[in-house]
């Protein structure tokens, strides 16, 4: 679910940063006033927890091949509270940006939204509205299940929404966002099961940890799964069917909806004269440097060729400068006795 | 444990690494934040954009084939969004390059670019992070403000991820030594959860040994470091080339191109 760079446009990455750098802000001085020293070493642990947990994988049911693992938020949420999930997994998130190049730099604000805020605070109040204060088996089982899948799915919908606020979509928006639906839902699923796994786990082996939270017995029964297993493949059926309906075919899908291009049929009838000056327009008003409409190439080719031209001269000289670079630095280093 | 090493060569020496983290920080946001901006249109502008983040890799003496490695390793998502372009455009456009003219459509060419910017964005953030410390860019983002409990957080996290994963690999490694064949989904989720668990289990006590023996070495909650952060004559000089590496492509090679 990490966000790219790409699926942004800069106003959009800046004003997430500002929110996203906002609700940290205040989450931490919401969490200063109950936090102590010991508090500390607990939550940087179980942050690197996370990423440990995200490495056990398992093999799913319905696909062969494929594995799932843990995304963790809600299980910190259940166990830490939500305040001090949010800055865990918000800050396993910055890491996953800057040590590891997961997510952009710029998307950085987003994905803070999208995987800590808003999982740990939805998936905490979520578990603790259905438990509700009672703690049997079945009551634990549906709050933990509805919690994962709600916060992840919550997640899920906003990334499509912000790309779409930025305008960068080249698909379709309610494509996108039935498609993020549909495999996150698998995805909260499997995130349900296994923080309920876990959960019960602790239980057994541990119930200090989480006796607070959970003091009642957890247990997970085989009905319980097969009932979701049941559930999850008709609730899938349906979304791939509704996808399948509201897809129309290729062609027609490239030609459907073209806010940037309203001429766009008059491109395919090419004997009209209309096309030229709007091509021209177009070109004009559009920036494109590389290549021209077609239309323009064959009746200007000289002018197809030159900015090809150009473009290669751009290209050729910025290669031409790494390598000097490269090549100078060389240079440099030899004539440097070498330190180990 | 390949990941140990993803930042090792913060800790060489050379005129980048010892630029103010602050500095380098706010250079490379400016850097992608600019190149994301670009229209998704002009791809031979970025390999102009490529040659500052290039040089300070080259500067820094990192080697070119463990940046794209990395790269290679980060890329699978952007290589998906960036192959699904071409289904959905399907204008017809010339491309031209040098002496070669073809036809293309024009969701190809939002593809390399989409795959281009990717590249260059994530050169310069490399560029960034190995030749920053991460306790001096912890530093340098707590003097920019970020709070300092999300600071102390972070340098918690940063200490002990190589640690947990190490374990998580040899719980994993036990695992596959004792599975033979398929078990099917519900024992496989209770194995996970049981390693899991443990692991979970595991973290909590090493968390408590942690605070006991930094108790007794008397941590109050604040993170006391030697601070260097201080802008002298080098970061001077940085920031004017990189003024000028900016402006310049903005105002004299980005029209030419365009």
């Amino acid at each position: 679910m990490h966000m790219a760079n790409e699926l942004l446009s800069v106003p959009v990455a800046g004003g997430t940063l500002a929110i996203a750098a906002a609700g940290i802000g205040l989450v931490c001085r919401k969490a200063k006033r109950f936090i102590t020293s010991e508090k500390l070493a607990l939550m940087g642990i179980l942050g690197a927890f996370v990423f440990a947990a995200q490495m056990v994988n398992f093999q799913l049911p319905i696909m062969p091949g494929t594995s799932g693992h843990m995304v963790g938020a809600v299980l910190l949420a259940i166990i830490l509270g939500p305040h001090l999930a949010a800055i865990v997994i918000s800050s396993v998130v910055i890491i996953q940006c800057l040590i590891f190049q997961d997510g952009g730099l710029l998307a950085l604000g987003c994905n803070i939204i999208n995987m800590a805020l808003v999982p740990s605070y939805l998936g905490y109040y979520l578990y603790r509205g259905i438990t509700a204060g009672k703690f049997n088996g079945l009551r634990v089982y549906i709050a933990a299940m509805l919690a994962s899948l709600f916060a992840i799915e919550a997640g899920a919908v906003l990334v499509p929404i912000e790309a779409s606020l930025s305008g960068v979509l080249a698909v379709k928006f309610s494509t996108f966002l039935i498609t993020m639906l549909g495999v996150h839902f698998l995805v909260g699923i499997v995130e349900g099961l296994i923080t309920l796994a876990v959960l019960a786990y602790l239980q057994q082996v541990r119930p200090d940890v989480v006796i607070d939270f959970l003091p009642g017995k957890v247990r997970l029964s085989k009905k319980a799964v097969l009932i979701t297993f049941g559930v999850l493949i008709v609730v899938i059926g349906a979304g791939f069917s509704l996808l399948a309906c509201g897809l129309p075919d290729g062609l027609e899908w490239s030609y459907a909806e073209r806010p940037d291009q309203p001429d766009f049929k008059k491109v395919i009838v090419n004997d009209n004269p209309v096309i030229a000056k709007v091509d021209s327009l177009q070109s004009r008003y559009t920036p494109m440097p590389d290549y021209a409409p077609r239309s323009l190439a064959t009746v200007e080719n000289k002018a197809g060729i030159s900015a090809g031209w150009t473009s290669f001269a751009g290209v050729f000289g910025s290669v031409l400068t790494m390598a000097f670079i490269w090549f100078f630095a060389y240079i440099l280093r030899k004539n440097q006795p070498q330190k180990t | 444990m390949h990941h140990a090493h993803i930042d090792k060569f913060a800790y060489q020496d050379s005129p980048v690494h010892r630029l103010d983290s602050r500095i380098k920080f706010i250079a490379v946001l400016i850097f992608t934040a600019v190149v994301i901006s670009l229209p998704r249109t002009s791809i031979s502008i970025l390999a102009c954009y490529a040659i500052g983040p290039f040089a300070i890799l080259v500067l820094g003496r990192i080697p070119m084939t463990f940046v794209f490695k990395h790269i290679l390793v980060v890329s699978p998502f952007v290589l998906v969004l960036a192959l699904s372009t071409p289904f959905y455009d399907r204008t017809p456009v010339t491309a031209a390059f040098g002496p070669f003219i073809w036809q293309s459509t024009l969701g190809w060419m939002r593809c390399f670019a989409i795959f281009g910017k990717f590249i260059v964005t994530m050169l310069a953030l490399i560029a960034l992070v190995s030749t920053t410390r991460f306790s001096d860019l912890l530093a340098g983002l707590q003097k920019l403000g970020l709070p300092k409990l999300l600071t102390i957080q972070l340098g918690f996290l940063y200490r002990y991820i190589f640690v947990l994963i190490d374990s998580a690999h040899h719980i994993l490694q036990a695992r596959a030594g004792r599975t033979l064949r398929n078990l099917g989904f519900k024992a496989e989720l209770k194995v996970a959860a049981a390693m899991l668990g443990s692991l979970f289990v595991r973290s909590i006590d090493t968390a408590e040994h942690i605070n006991m023996a930094m108790q007794a070495r008397g941590f109050d909650g604040n993170w006391r470091t030697i601070s260097r952060l201080r802008i002298c004559g080098i970061d001077y000089v940085f920031i004017i080339i990189f003024a000028g590496f900016m402006i310049g492509l903005y105002f004299f090679i980005r029209p030419v191109l365009q």
